[in-house]
């Protein structure tokens, strides 16, 4: 056995080595930032809001071109990821504090900041630890309803930012609450639909935040609901594997489609079909029947998951990949008509928009890559149109 | 590379998190004992190598001061001595790599499985050996005033992750012997350093780590002070400071010594020592005292083995044993 001297060097080893182990453990184990940017456009289609990092930005949807940045430069001390909701005039979108901010759509100011407030026991120590806003927000006329990362719903009042309500969950709320108001209601009543990584769905008044009735979907569901209101029902992605459709009349599951892996969204709905993607990349064309959820066809497309819901778009359904990929595959077929690699994760939604100067449409998707944050896309060929990037 | 470690650890967490009623921190407490367990063998090795390097710090401190001009001479001297005594001075660093990756990856796998954001869920989603454990998807991450995928508001979990650290290293790293000089201080106070620094460090780490995170690295140092105390090795005075003065390292081959390593001024009685050592190497190696009285002996020493020749006394500082010499 060969032994070489290290004098005293062992202590200085042993110490190199925890150093090195340190700042392993520090750059693996604090909490990240972790997610992708919020996407967004207005009412018109004419802007886009992007939620990333320390900024929420709205951009020229036909250029690209920024119009305002929020917050001011010497004011950024938060995260947002959640996606932005532009109505009337105004832009709503949570932050990684557990805030809530109005801004206006124009001009990019602030209306007003919710924050809640935290059981504190001595000065600034609180045992309630900020908590994230993941989803998207629902608006009824009068307020305003989010979820946050580790449990609970929250509605606020829109005009002053007062807190109305809160809806204990199990576990975290990461979807868009959704709001069906009296006329799309099945029984005329406002309902306010909240989907949890708790494996429910939850049916609550949203006057009051109380329970009308709640239903086990057999997964977690993170991502955002569809809404059909032609046959009154919405339906969810979840982790067990499916999509579920929900019978908002009878409050029951309808029917399940299963998938090979976890779905994080929503289907998109084209007439009698639904498609969506699965995160072992698998994309799905379903036939909705009286009861049932029937494979029209299924394509795999890429190992790596598709994340987003698909978007349907002349005849064409377009997803993005975790490979960088954005495909279109013909509807009725799932054959490719195109493919193009955008060299950066694409995990968030996808958004048409036109463009009238030249008569073209584009797809919008955002990436995990702060020098091309968002892409757009040529809908027919899937050529690049511009991007945007967030240095 | 860590995907081989971290994927099975999250399967095994969330197994655990299943069978053990849904509760995350006996999840993580039991998890981290089974790998304790699992490493014991390279953490009774580390354990031994660290005694043994101490035992041998008089030998090595009397040969840095023979030599402390002669730095080659005195890597050369070393090298003899680890090899008499069959010490290897990386054995008590080795175990650490090896539990390196088991660390990382034990460690990687609870951030995971609490995934408290969308791309740290998403990244659970490929991670699972066993499909029906997604039902277990997420973890309650509650836990009395705790969200265990964020830090603790109130700073108890890095103060207990401060406390039980320093208690281990205490343990791991007992007091140096005191000498006058030279690079047996250094390593001394390279020792006191690392026994402070540690522990601060990962308390400032773990301001910003899940809670979940600290929980696991307190339930480590708990069960490893465990370990110990079921071993029979702690010695609170030794993690005081104060070594007991019986103890003395213990020697396994007289031999290790030569006598051109010895001062001159003991000349006489190391020729009586040597020929006492010829005569026990013809027996079955037996402890013998050590020629240095100044350090410090250790509380685990072997009974002293008594001169055979009569009128020969050995008149070097005797140890509070059971043996005795024969006048």
């Amino acid at each position: 056995m060969t032994i070489f001297p290290l004098k005293n060097k062992r202590p200085r080893l042993r110490l190199g080595i925890l150093l090195i182990l340190a700042v392993a453990l520090a750059a693996c184990g604090g909490v990240a930032g972790g997610s992708w940017a919020g996407l967004s456009t207005n009412q018109s289609g004419e802007k886009l809001f992007v939620a990333y990092d320390r900024s929420v930005v709205a951009l020229n949807a036909a250029s690209g071109a920024v119009l305002w940045e929020y917050p001011d430069e010497d004011s950024r001390n938060a995260q947002f990821y959640a996606q932005p909701v532009a109505d009337n005039g105004s832009v709503y979108v949570g932050d990684y504090d557990g805030r809530l901010h109005a801004i206006d759509s124009e001009t990019g100011t602030s209306q007003w900041v919710y924050e809640p407030e935290r059981e504190t026991l001595v000065g600034p120590l609180s045992p309630e630890a900020p908590d994230r806003v993941i989803s998207g927000v629902a608006l009824s006329p009068d307020l305003v309803f989010f979820g946050l990362g580790s449990r609970n719903v929250v509605a606020v009042a829109r005009e002053d930012a007062s807190e109305v309500w809160t809806f204990e969950t199990d576990h975290g709320v990461w979807g868009t609450p959704l709001y069906l108001d009296a006329e799309s209601s099945p029984d005329g009543t406002p309902l306010l639909l909240v989907s949890s990584l708790d494996h429910n769905l939850y049916a609550l008044d949203p006057e009051s935040g109380n329970e009308y009735w709640s239903l086990n979907l057999g997964g977690a569901a993170p991502g955002n609901m569809l809404y059909d209101a032609e046959n009154q029902r919405v339906y969810l992605g979840t982790f067990g594997k499916g999509v579920v459709a929900v019978d908002l009349e009878s409050a029951s599951i309808a029917a399940r489609f299963q998938t090979e892996e976890w779905v994080w969204s929503h289907p998109a709905l084209d007439g009698n079909r639904l498609y969506i993607g699965d995160l072992g990349g698998n994309l799905y064309a379903v036939e909705i029947g009286e009861g049932t959820l029937t494979q029209a066809w299924k394509v795999t497309p890429t190992p790596e998951a598709i994340r987003g819901t698909p978007l349907v778009i002349d005849n064409l359904v377009i997803v993005g990949a975790e490979d960088g990929r954005i495909f279109a595959r013909i509807a009725e077929s799932g054959a490719e008509v195109w493919s193009t690699n955008v060299e950066a994760k694409v995990l968030t939604e996808l958004i048409s928009v036109s463009d009238e100067d030249d008569d073209t449409t584009h797809i919008v998707a955002g990436t995990d890559k702060k020098e091309r944050l968002i892409v757009a896309l040529n809908v027919t060929n899937g050529e690049g149109a511009w991007s945007y990037g967030n240095d | 590379m860590f995907d081989l470690i971290i994927n099975p650890f999250i399967t095994i967490l969330l197994f655990l998190y299943q069978v053990l009623g849904g509760n995350v921190v006996l999840a993580i407490v039991v998890f981290t004992v089974l790998v304790r367990l699992a490493t014991m063998p390279l953490t009774l090795k580390q354990q031994r190598s660290t005694k043994a390097m101490q035992e041998l710090q008089p030998e090595l401190k009397r040969i840095q001061e023979k030599y402390k001009n002669d730095r080659e001479r005195a890597a050369q001297a070393q090298m003899e001595l680890y090899k008499r005594y069959g010490v290897n001075p990386l054995a008590g660093c080795l175990p650490l790599l090896i539990q390196f990756p088991i660390l990382i990856g034990l460690y990687r796998a609870i951030v995971a499985t609490l995934a408290a954001t969308p791309l740290e869920l998403l990244d659970l989603s490929g991670r699972l050996w066993v499909p029906s454990l997604a039902s277990q998807v997420p973890l309650q991450s509650h836990f009395l005033w705790l969200n265990l995928a964020v830090p603790d508001p109130l700073y108890i979990l890095p103060v207990l992750v401060v406390i039980t650290t320093w208690l281990q290293q205490k343990l791991l790293m007992p007091a140096s012997a005191s000498s006058s000089g030279g690079q047996g201080d250094q390593a001394a106070a390279m020792t006191r350093q690392m026994t402070t620094i540690m522990p601060l460090m990962f308390g400032v780490f773990s301001l910003s780590f899940a809670s979940g995170l600290s929980i696991y690295f307190i339930a480590s140092n708990l069960i490893g002070i465990a370990q110990y105390a079921a071993m029979g090795r702690i010695d609170f005075k030794r993690m005081a400071g104060r070594v007991p003065e019986e103890d003395t390292p213990k020697v396994v081959d007289s031999e290790a010594v030569s006598a051109d390593d010895a001062p001159a001024d003991e000349m006489p009685k190391r020729r009586e020592g040597k020929k006492k050592a010829k005569r026990a190497a013809d027996k079955p190696a037996r402890p013998q005292k050590a020629q240095q009285p100044a350090a410090r002996p250790s509380a685990a020493m072997a009974p002293i083995v008594k001169p055979k020749r009569a009128g020969i006394r050995d008149t070097r500082a005797e140890p509070r044993t059971k043996s005795k010499a024969k006048s």
